[in-house]
């Protein structure tokens, strides 16, 4: 009998899936974007399916390489080697904002390359905090619903939008729940099927997606995953997208239980208020989560996330990731190890590539953070 | 009861066997071409030097690169904690381990029971390696072995600015067509090597008793630069320093051999 596990095992490894294929079929457009700055909520209510830009099932870099120099992330050019190779042609278009230089550079790529959709916008988004930031964040917004209404001569209502919310507010209480579920010393989902589920509700309807989290929050009743001897460990980056490379995290010996990650318990944090205009409300959430360190003004509400959830969820460790040429998450590990000098807790930066390519010195150097860590027990 | 250590590294293959007493024998070769093939011959010819039989051995511990594809090994443990648990045994006042061997580098700091407290491996290329050196030796049509004592005879070193190995060799062969003598060149490439090293020093610090161990231990030039940067002297260990990992993975085996006789 197939599993909710065994179903997101499939949905997740397929670039386009089963039910963004299906969803296609009955018309539905099919709207790309990257990164958490972007509300789906608009997307949805324009009647389109949000899907998260991703590299999965990637084939190299090489068609991207004529595009990217190699001090170019490998997220960046797998993800555009497969527009390039053709893997995106089902996307109706494709929404950027100014996350970092590599995917804004992608923005320049892709429509250089030729390679449809005609929508491609870019979303700009204020590397800071501020009031005036949050009012150029919305002027972006007005004018995102702006080019999809004329794009797709469609019209995003306020009724719309709200009812695009509740969605929305539906599937991040449900992520939420299922997060929780990890405090406990029985855990009863790994962070590797974490990840693949949250490759598979990022990429369907989200009506689609509520239920398939539901689904998932009643299989994990009574469930329980943890291996002897595990150590429980919070995992902070931004772009883990491969469920295999916490695989083997997972058989090395490391419970990741918590995480700090773009497709992960970031993605669902706080909803978005139900009362007031629709749009300021989408506005206010968006600009003022649980930011990534693009935000070069909230360090300290990140680093103190951080803190708290390790506590919240009995992390022993914290585990840093940067990809080779991440300047976002080169500068916030630097400071990683001043917070973890200052609170005391034990932490591993790892520096990769994506998609594992040097999977022998990851296992070597996690292992030996978990053998030390051991020496202390 | 014997207990042993199987450390495949990327250059070499290492095993030590250990009774009640104290390592009974050691071997070590170049690598063959898996991981398997290694360890089997390395085992064949401990087990030969030891007079005793695979049946015989109690428990196998297998570390390094190829740690996880010994079928005959009973457990596994990173050549990082081995290397701490064997350099420890073989000196008890070690708190600081450089390890340089064939693929990466590390520095590695430990507490008074010779248990890992932190540790810092290289992370940007082969630079500051013994493929590093192999590499550079090569460019000058020199063995690594005979590069040590050459270097020791530079006067004048030269120094190499580039991090990147392929660079770096581009810069030897620069001095050479300039004609630059071979024992300067030599020089040159252990200081520059050294240099590497130096800079994993700025995450793990260097405790006052420290120890080297891996391949590149044996290189008398890079050893003579390093204490010259530090401003120490390292201290010995009673066994080859090449061998500590293969010594750790064997106590580790004999250790748990114990904790599971008294359970």
């Amino acid at each position: 009998m197939t599993t909710v596990f065994d179903e997101i095992g499939i949905l997740s490894a397929a670039t386009e899936n089963s039910v963004i294929a299906e969803a296609r079929k009955q018309g539905k457009k099919i709207i790309g974007y990257f990164c958490s700055y972007v509300p789906e909520e608009i997307i949805t209510a324009a009647g389109m399916v949000p899907y998260r830009m991703r590299a999965v099932e990637p084939h190299g870099t090489s068609r991207a390489d004529a595009y990217y120099s190699s001090m170019n992330c490998t997220f960046s050019r797998s993800c555009f080697d497969k527009v390039l190779n053709g893997d995106f042609d089902f996307l109706d278009g494709v929404i950027f904002m100014n996350n970092c230089d590599h995917t804004r550079r992608m923005h320049d790529n892709w429509r250089h390359s030729g390679k449809g959709p005609e929508f491609i916008h870019m979303l700009y988004v204020p590397h800071v905090i501020t009031s005036d930031g949050e009012g150029k964040y919305r002027e972006g917004l007005e004018k995102l619903v702006r080019e999809l209404e004329k794009h797709y001569n469609v019209s995003i209502t306020g009724t719309a939008l709200t009812e695009a919310i509740k969605l929305h507010n539906k599937k991040r209480a449900l992520l939420r729940r299922i997060n929780e579920t990890r405090k406990s010393p029985e855990l009863p989902v790994k962070a590797s099927e974490m990840l693949r589920l949250m490759l598979s509700v990022t990429a369907m309807p989200v009506e689609h997606a509520n239920s398939l989290l539901e689904r998932f929050l009643d299989a994990l009743n009574g469930r329980n995953v943890s291996e002897p001897g595990g150590m429980r460990m919070m995992l902070a980056g931004g772009c883990v997208e491969e469920p295999e490379h916490l695989e083997m995290m997972e058989s090395l010996g490391a419970a990741i239980v918590a995480d700090y990650i773009c497709l992960g318990s970031r993605y669902a944090d706080r909803d978005v208020a139900a009362e007031g205009a629709p749009l300021s409300s989408i506005t206010e959430r968006y600009y003022r989560h649980l930011s990534c360190p693009r935000m070069m003004n909230d360090t300290r509400r990140r680093f103190d996330y951080i803190l708290d959830t390790m506590k919240d969820y009995r992390a022993r460790a914290l585990v840093a990731e940067k990809l080779k040429f991440c300047m976002l998450f080169f500068g916030e590990t630097f400071l990683y190890k001043e917070e973890s000098k200052k609170h005391g807790y034990p932490l591993l930066v790892l520096e990769r590539e994506y998609g594992d390519r040097t999977e022998g010195q990851q296992k070597t150097r996690i292992q030996a953070f978990i053998e030390q860590l051991r020496n202390f027990d | 009861m014997y207990y042993a250590g199987c450390d495949i590294g990327s250059l070499t293959a290492k095993a030590v066997i250990l009774d009640d007493n104290g390592i009974l024998a050691s071997s070590l070769i170049r690598v063959k071409g898996t991981a398997l093939r290694s360890a089997s011959e390395v085992m064949d010819r401990v087990l030969e030097n030891a007079g005793i039989r695979l049946d015989d051995i109690a428990l196998c511990c297998s570390t390094g690169y190829g740690r996880f594809d010994i079928p005959f090994s009973d457990m596994h443990l990173t050549e990082i904690s081995c290397h701490g648990i064997g350099a420890h045994w073989l000196n008890d006042s070690v708190r600081t381990i450089i390890d340089i061997g064939g693929q990466d580098c590390k520095v590695i700091s430990l507490d008074d029971r010779g248990l890992v407290a932190g540790f810092v491996m290289n992370d940007k290329c082969a630079a500051g390696t013994g493929r590093n050196l192999e590499i550079l030796a090569r460019a000058l049509n020199i063995t690594i072995e005979e590069l040590g004592p050459l270097a020791l005879q530079g006067g004048r070193s030269q120094s190499i600015e580039n991090t990147c190995s392929i660079f770096m060799e581009l810069e030897v062969l620069r001095m050479y067509y300039k004609k630059m003598p071979i024992p300067d060149i030599a020089s040159s490439i252990t200081e520059a090597v050294a240099r590497r090293v130096m800079a994993l020093t700025r995450s793990v610090p260097i405790n006052d008793s420290v120890c080297i161990t891996g391949g590149v231990s044996k290189n008398s030039a890079v050893v003579a630069m390093l204490e010259t940067m530090i401003e120490k002297k390292f201290v010995g260990l009673s066994h080859d320093p090449q061998l500590a990992g293969a010594v750790g993975a064997a106590l580790y085996a004999r250790q748990k051999s114990a904790r599971e006789h008294v359970c």
